[in-house]
């Protein structure tokens, strides 16, 4: 049978983004792909370097609709150590509870996608019906179930309201029963076995070589994350292990991710218990004081080079639930960030595509890209 | 009770209506309204008319049952606004379909396009004019009322492989070829499972296997067939998981991507009125029709309908189960599809063959009591 | 690997055909009778999240934490504007990223100095709360409420006396109020460049800059020295909510931000 290219995407069931996968197909087998990106571009970069400090925060949140209070806290890490501004402890210790949910949350989020690909319906219900109370929970601190502009220079905005640690509590109970009911609905099947194993498989060195991170590379047996290997925010004082696996295929980054939500589950209850325990302010006193405002004083930009404001480079590393993000932010003293520069690791991993997708079935693009976790805004910014 | 069918009194029905019209006209215009082929014609009208309204509202009904059944399984609800419980929502569906502007694409082929899924949701509806779905409600003696059920029903793949390829897309051909390979591989375990059925029962007359099911339903000694003919039905009805025709993660909506409108409805009408077929034909060759085990009091099918009640309590049943299937399992693969039809249906659908025929060998099992002697 | 019963790291495939297909329909069927007592959705528009009978009863009978904490207490709906103290600072439109506040006229208690309050457009918001967390005031909040949605675009804007509606509607309000920094920045006078104008002072929301006299001092060399008496204005820092607006209008720019170093 002759060869045929077929455009899966952008508008595409798989994609869950826009982006446009071609496959080169023969009969049912994928001869070559070639990933396109670039139809979400919306200039998040260029267009921070026209806003404050603070006002890029919204901005991060549209990076990844799934992950953003981890984008919040890429960006102020580098944002702050550019302005050279030091967070308070307890302010640390809210990022770090940010972003341990908000994996949980984007996590649940890749399972709800990546079981519905396989045509399992339910499980894509009890994803996303136990991610609403991870929402539910950001909702009651940051106010916004999706978009948080919760971060900001120098700490975050708010501290938790009373009742909070309890409420979290009660959540993370709930997890983490729920994570056996996963195990039996796709591990406990012959049918996702046989869906999964053996399937895109990205062996270490391949995954490496192209710059792969997350769950994608530590399911190839690397154990690389960020959080344990170069410590940021409180990570070294929290005890947790890094979740990997050997497969290198999508049933080795199922096992990943599982174990990461475990993992995650784990962190939080040390984070609740020393919030209980160690009150405080949530945003650095020594602010610069035009920052210490949220909004934009009118002749500021004149003030600012009067009072030569020390310039800085930041430079932030997170690990984020896709992968690893990273940030650059330089401050020439004016009053927004003279370039902002983000790494995707969306990016990276869906660019390896070829490496893990040519030698399949048809079939098997939904479960080897739903392993992957695509989430395109941040992949295009 | 048992000689009058449906057909038969749609029959009377026209004759007394038509010859008292006829009666009270008198005249050249009144003989030619007790004219017997007249009488006959409008007779089969009747009872056509009966089917199609019986059928379509069973299969909304059953598009209704489903939603509900699958919005438990997954923790929500399913429809509940239009009607009360929602049982009007597939309704409105359809005639929002039904409104809407039915497109075809310009590089389509125009005859392929709109025969398909009217052959399709045809030759659908035929079948359930050979099924009895209780004493009464049936079209009269068909000695081979089951062969020519299964012959209709397989006149699928012919119809979707024309629409999918006529549609001129390439996930509707894929979905085309898929849905062919599929529905032809499964089709061998599908009629094996059925010959240990009449080889059990010694007729093709689904009445007749319905009727020797009297001392005990044929599931139970007949169990591998049912597992062979239960699997090869989801095939062919191509329900998760065996639903990769139209696997919607990558081939979008598989061979109906590119239809739209009433054509649209026309394909989700017949797979609902293919998987009612499915899970009637369950009922009448494994589970007694519309029969009831002896030993319940017999107060229970007493009444008249009775048969229809239990009939329709037991295919909704069967329904219920592959919803739970749909609700529980992923979608398998083509080639793991294939393989698991070819290397294991087939073998077991033979040995459920070897095995009818022991039974009718031996006579009488343990505990299900004895086969009756074969034409009896 | 880990400790909490990690799942292994082998991908072997268990060929039990048994379980084939029973655990994961197992599964299935105990959530179905699960949701049978009651499914975890919430029927929205008859109950909802805020309603606290809901949060009580509702919730409670699903066996699932919905709506833990008190979720809706700091959400970020539509604002709430209090006309009647609002100062017409310009510091929500100034902060506002989206550039979806706008300054209109509402008629104020003085007729000769029309009052100009918050208008907001909707279909351009964000819901960042940064005008809200700006608002020196504490006039603009932002509220609970959520539903917008309308057939007209033009419905989408809000005008000050919307906002005001809303205010007065009760709906429960953010409560989180930012503390202002300590040391802030204050608005400080270059005088040699002042021409005392008044300008500042007519134009400053609160009312903190009063005009005092001051004798011209600094003659131009060769010319008497001028016996009119001029003014400067004097900033009240306690009363000063920093909204920089004596700085935009001041024609000689003699006006800055400055403070201790």
């Amino acid at each position: 049978m002759s060869e045929m290219w077929i455009n899966m995407g952008p508008q595409h069931p798989m994609t869950h983004g826009l982006w446009n996968l071609r496959v080169r197909i023969e009969g049912e087998l994928i001869r070559d792909v070639d990933p396109e990106m670039g139809y979400l571009h919306r200039g998040i970069e260029k267009i921070s370097e026209d806003r404050h400090y603070n006002e890029v925060i919204t901005l991060m949140d549209r990076c990844c609709y799934v992950a953003g209070l981890a984008w919040e806290h890429l960006y102020i890490r580098a944002a702050e150590q550019a302005l050279h501004v030091d967070p308070p402890e307890r302010a640390e210790y809210l990022r770090v509870l940010c972003d341990e949910f908000q994996r949980l949350g984007s996590h649940l989020m890749w399972y709800a996608a990546f079981v519905q690909d396989l045509g399992l319906m339910s499980p894509f219900l009890y994803g996303m019906r136990d991610r609403d109370l991870v929402l539910d929970l950001f909702q009651s601190y940051t106010g916004a179930r999706m978009t948080y502009e919760y971060m900001r220079v120098g700490g975050v905005r708010n501290d938790l309201p009373p009742g909070f640690t309890a409420s979290a509590r009660k959540v993370l109970d709930w997890l983490s029963d729920r994570f056996r009911e996963y195990d039996q609905l796709c591990l406990g099947s012959t049918i996702f076995r046989k869906r999964c194993d053996g399937l895109g498989v990205l062996k270490g060195p391949d995954a490496v070589h192209h710059g792969v991170t997350g769950p994608m590379l530590r399911s190839a047996g690397v154990k690389r994350d960020l959080r344990k290997d170069r410590p940021y925010a409180v990570y070294g004082q929290l005890d947790f292990d890094v979740a990997f696996a050997d497969g290198a295929d999508v049933t080795a980054r199922y096992l990943v991710r599982m174990e990461e939500m475990r993992q995650s589950v784990r962190l939080l209850r040390q984070v609740l218990d020393w919030l209980d325990r160690h009150p405080g302010p949530v945003i650095a006193e020594h602010l610069p004081r035009w920052l210490g405002a949220p909004y934009a004083p009118i002749g500021l930009e004149g003030y600012l080079l009067k009072r030569n404001y020390p310039k800085g480079v930041g430079f932030s590393a997170v690990e984020e639930p896709h992968g690893e993000a990273l940030a650059y932010v330089v401050n020439e003293g004016g009053e927004h960030p003279y370039r902002v520069k983000f790494r995707s690791p969306v990016f990276a991993n869906l660019s390896a595509a070829r490496t893990y997708l040519v030698g399949y079935h048809v079939a098997d693009i939904p479960p080897i890209m739903g392993s992957v976790d695509v989430c395109v805004g941040e992949v295009d910014r | 009770m048992s000689s009058a069918t449906l057909y038969s009194v749609s029959y009377d029905l026209s004759h007394t209506l038509l010859f008292a019209l006829g009666g009270l006209i008198g005249g050249p215009l009144g003989r030619l309204l007790e004219n017997g082929d007249l009488v006959t014609g409008i007779g089969v009208l009747v009872f056509a008319a009966l089917l199609l309204a019986a059928s379509m509202l069973n299969t909304i009904v059953l598009i209704w049952y489903e939603r509900k059944l699958l919005g438990r399984f997954m923790d929500r609800r399913g429809a509940m606004h239009v009607g009360y419980a929602g049982l009007l929502q597939n309704f409105a569906d359809g005639l929002k379909l039904f409104r809407k502007h039915t497109t075809r694409p310009r590089e389509a082929d125009e005859v392929g396009f709109y025969f398909g899924p009217t052959a399709y949701l045809v030759t659908s509806l035929m079948i359930f004019g050979i099924l009895p779905i209780s004493t009464g409600w049936n079209s009269g003696p068909m000695p081979l009322s089951l062969l020519l059920a299964l012959v209709i029903f397989s006149f699928a793949p012919l119809f979707i492989f024309v629409s999918a390829w006529s549609s001129n897309n390439k996930y509707s051909l894929m979905g085309g070829l898929r849905s062919a390979a599929q529905m032809i591989a499964y089709e061998v375990p599908l009629l094996l499972a059925v010959v240990a059925v009449v080889v059990v029962a010694g007729s093709f007359s689904l009445t007749t296997i319905v009727y020797e099911q009297q001392n005990y339903w044929f599931w139970g000694p007949l169990i591998v067939a049912l597992i062979v003919f239960v699997a090869a039905m989801l095939a062919e009805m191509e329900r998760i998981p065996f639903d990769l025709p139209e696997a919607e993660a990558e081939l979008v909506e598989g061979w109906n991507t590119e239809y739209g409108g009433m054509l649209f409805a026309f394909f989700m009408l017949a797979d609902y009125l293919r998987a009612l077929v499915g899970s009637i034909l369950i009922v009448l060759l494994f589970l007694g029709g519309w029969t009831l085990p002896t030993w319940l009091p017999g107060s229970l099918t007493a009444w008249p309908l009775a048969g229809i009640f239990w009939f329709m309590v037991k295919t909704y049943l069967v329904f219920g189960l592959f919803v739970w299937i749909r609700a529980s399992l992923p979608r398998v693969r083509t080639d793991q599809l294939l393989r698991v039809g070819w290397n294991r249906m087939i073998p077991l659908a033979l040995l459920s063959v070897f095995l009818a025929a022991a039974l009718v060998t031996v006579r009488c099992v343990p505990v299900f009591g004895c086969v009756p002697s074969p034409g009896a | 690997m880990t400790e909490e019963g990690a799942p292994g790291a082998g991908t072997t495939t268990e060929e039990n055909p048994v379980l084939y297909v029973a655990r994961p329909m197992a599964t299935a069927a105990r959530q179905f009778v699960k949701s049978l007592v009651r499914p975890s959705t919430i029927v929205y528009p008859y109950e909802r999240l805020e309603d606290p009978r809901f949060r009580t009863e509702v919730a409670v009978a699903s066996g699932r934490p919905i709506g833990v904490g008190q979720v809706w207490d700091n959400y970020r709906g539509v604002h709430a504007l209090n006309i009647a103290t609002c100062i017409s600072c310009n510091l929500c439109a100034f902060s506002c990223p989206d550039l979806c506040i706008e300054m209109v006229t509402v008629p104020g208690p003085d007729p000769k100095k029309p009052k100009k309050c918050p208008q907001i457009d909707y279909g351009k918001c964000s819901y960042c709360g940064f005008c809200s967390d700006a608002c020196p005031e504490g006039c603009l909040t932002m509220t609970t409420r959520y539903e917008l949605s309308t057939p007209r675009r033009a419905e989408m804007v809000y005008s000050p006396q919307r906002l005001f509606d809303v205010f007065r509607s009760k709906l429960p309000m953010n409560p989180i109020r930012l503390e202002r920094p300590e040391n802030e920045d204050r608005i400080l006078l270059d005088p040699p460049l002042c021409i005392g104008c008044n300008a500042c002072a007519r134009d400053c929301p609160t009312q903190c800059i009063t005009m005092v006299d001051v004798p011209k001092t600094d003659p131009k060399p060769g010319q008497k020295p001028a016996k009119r008496i001029w003014k400067e204005p004097v900033v009240n820092d306690s009363d000063c909510v920093r909204c920089g607006t004596c700085i935009s209008v001041c024609p000689k720019e003699c006006l800055f931000w400055g403070g201790p170093p």
